[in-house]
């Protein structure tokens, strides 16, 4: 074990300290491209940045996540990529076309589900929507192919048995795979979706994230999705950009991500209750906190600077007459990467944040090993593998 | 078919064949619009009898040309402006601008449509009225069609200014209804003598409109300067009102409140 196993400062991969943040996940031609993206909303007092200088590039067929706290600016951020909102400042390039040049000529290839199910004519059947929207979108619903794409979509989306039915007797999930569908039954080869599983049952929204997977992977279309829900994120996305107070603060490959934020962070279980002045040694010398009794066993969680200090932590630990039961390893997932670097409290957010962030290391995904025995992985406890179930998602 | 006139077509065809699949699907209120519109008209014509007697029913061909155009025009406003709004209301407003052929070549496709859809249900409303009074009126299609539609050029011109301010201001339906009177005070102002009267909307269509039916005179019959006065009234309009919606809604998008309501 050597000093280089340290991670409570992450790698300068993935974590903007100065506001422009700068993809690693780039592999192949850039579909999207934005550049000093600013948006303000108001004037004096009541004036609001809610996009500052917002600038990346996706590939063809990525799938983008864009992850903020309420009021991060994604959604005005999406909006001013598509036209929708003016932007103050900055250029947005979509299939090689400025969207405030020629915003005709970019919807030939973008199309947009912003508002859920509201993007679509609830007095029409789901059918007669995809007709409709085809149409805005130049294809004729009477041609043969666009008949069996439309086909394909009903199916795709497990829409067939409501395909005649007026859109205002669905379900809140039949609505939103509605929208999906018209969306996509424009054909486009860049889809923005904002909060596309907001309101979704589990069996829908993993239908959904099926659905997304495969036309990236299948079609090669390139979608930018926004959405709070973490788990949509972490299964579907492929790259991360995590907005706050309209900047980029993030923008890495899902995995870059939480393993810049992994920490030497685990939780000891006792049996029995340590001594005082031995729970002030590990509080001083390994800051260990969140002391809580579970029945008879006593728990702590703490936050290791240095690979040594795991064995000199387990040796103060055995040297007292309470047996120890657990050593709990804590993995980070994307939501404790997001928490880290949104929340203003834990010093995260803009400039300079990330190594407190990563310190902060909140729980996350627990891997739990043998009581007594070395982290998983020996050395270097960034490298050790999960052992048993993840318990905390 | 060119790429542009397929899309148009597309576009015109996506747009109407929403308003059939509507129309039939709530047939009730379809028919209701209608009937609504004729007890109205009844309304006017049997109480005006029992009230007024004589002064109704010298000037019933005016008053039936003049419903007629207020049917026309009322649902021409109402498709233009009210559809933006609801467009908004409902969340597609923002779909719609992402169109290809762009916002103002499919606002030109719907108020083409509209304007057609409100002609046929006028002139549906106006064979009711005709068998309810029994009155006749020339109705020489190549005449009344074309000075229906430049005629209603003025008020979809209106429908656009206040969609753009709905846009901008959101709740204004009481604006809205306060318009409906002026239509008729409009459609009723005597233009002759008063050329400047020529200049609002409705009025100097609704003037020829009313030579045209009740009196019979052919549109190449009018003198051509009525008619430029007339043409040049609708697209002043139409083009002030369409620039003023461009403006509202680029106001709009530049607030980043198109798609709220």
């Amino acid at each position: 074990m050597t000093d280089s196993t340290d991670t409570t400062e992450p790698p300068e991969s993935a974590i903007d300290r100065g506001g422009a943040a700068r993809s690693e996940v780039r592999t192949g031609e850039t579909v999207v491209s934005v550049s000093g993206l600013t948006k303000t909303y108001g004037s004096g007092d009541d004036r609001v940045l809610a996009v500052d200088g917002v600038g990346f590039e996706i590939d063809r067929g990525t799938v983008v996540g864009l992850l903020g706290p309420n009021g991060a600016g994604k959604t005005t951020a999406i909006k001013a990529m598509l036209g929708l909102v003016v932007p103050d400042e900055g250029s947005v390039t979509i299939e090689g076309i400025e969207t405030t040049d020629a915003p005709r000529a970019v919807y030939r290839h973008v199309a947009a589900m912003l508002e859920g199910a509201r993007n679509v004519y609830w007095r029409l059947t789901v059918r007669e929507n995809l007709r409709f929207f085809a149409r805005l979108g130049g294809h004729d619903p009477t041609e043969t192919a666009v008949r069996e794409r439309h086909d394909r979509l009903l199916e795709d989306l497990d829409l067939v048995a409501k395909a005649d039915v007026p859109v205002n007797k669905l379900s809140r999930g039949m609505k939103q795979k509605t929208s999906l569908a018209c969306t996509l039954a424009r054909e486009t080869s860049v889809v923005f979706l904002d909060e596309p599983t907001l309101g979704l049952d589990v069996e829908s929204s993993l239908d959904l994230r099926a659905e997304l997977r495969r036309l990236a992977e299948r079609e090669s279309i390139t979608i930018v999705l926004s959405s709070h829900d973490m788990d949509v994120v972490e299964d579907v996305c492929d790259r991360v950009i995590i907005m706050d107070e309209g900047r980029v603060v993030a923008d890495d490959s899902l995995e870059e991500l939480v393993d810049v934020f992994r920490t030497q962070t685990y939780r000891v279980t006792v049996d029995g209750t340590l001594a005082p002045e031995r729970r002030e040694r590990l509080e001083t010398e390994f800051g260990a906190d969140d002391w809580t009794r579970v029945g008879d066993h006593q728990r702590f969680d703490a936050t290791l600077r240095q690979g040594d200090d795991f064995y000199a932590m387990m040796d103060v630990v055995r040297e007292s007459p309470c047996p120890l039961v657990t050593v709990t390893a804590l993995e980070p997932d994307l939501e404790d990467v997001f928490l880290a670097l949104t929340d203003r409290e834990s010093g995260a957010s803009g400039s300079g944040g990330s190594g407190e962030a990563a310190e902060n290391g909140a729980a996350g995904t627990e891997t739990e090993t043998d009581a007594g025995s070395k982290p998983v992985g020996d050395d270097d406890p960034r490298t050790r593998t999960p052992r048993t179930e993840a318990t905390d998602r | 078919m060119t790429t542009t006139g397929r899309g148009l077509f597309l576009l015109a065809r996506a747009v109407l064949e929403k308003k059939v699949i509507l129309w039939r699907r709530y047939w009730i209120n379809t028919a209701f619009g209608f009937l609504g519109a004729y007890l109205f008209f009844a309304m006017i014509f049997f109480g005006g009898q029992a009230v007024a007697g004589a002064a109704i029913t010298d000037t019933l061909d005016g008053i039936i040309v003049g419903f007629f155009l207020f049917s026309v025009a009322i649902s021409a406003y109402h498709s233009t402006s009210g559809q933006v709004t609801r467009e908004a209301q409902w969340g597609t407003l923002e779909q719609l601008y992402m169109s290809p052929s762009g916002m103002g070549t499919l606002m030109a496709v719907k108020t083409a449509v509209n304007i057609c859809t409100s002609i046929a249900g006028g002139l549906v409303l106006l064979a009711m009225m005709l068998a309810t009074t029994d009155q006749t009126l020339s109705i020489d299609a190549v005449t009344v069609v074309p000075l229906v539609v430049v005629t209603t050029l003025s008020v979809v011109g209106l429908g656009f200014v206040f969609a753009g301010f709905a846009l901008l201001y959101k709740r204004i339906e009481n604006v809205f209804q306060l318009l409906q009177f002026g239509l008729i005070a409009l459609i009723a102002t005597p233009v002759d003598g008063r050329a400047w009267l020529k200049a609002l909307p409705l009025s100097q269509g609704s003037s020829l409109l009313q030579e045209a039916m009740t009196e019979g005179t052919r549109l190449w019959e009018f003198p051509a300067a009525e008619l430029a006065v007339l043409v040049a009234n609708g697209l002043c309009y139409l083009a002030v009102g369409y620039l003023t919606f461009h403006l509202l809604l680029r106001r709009a998008r530049k607030l980043g409140v198109m798609g709220h309501y």
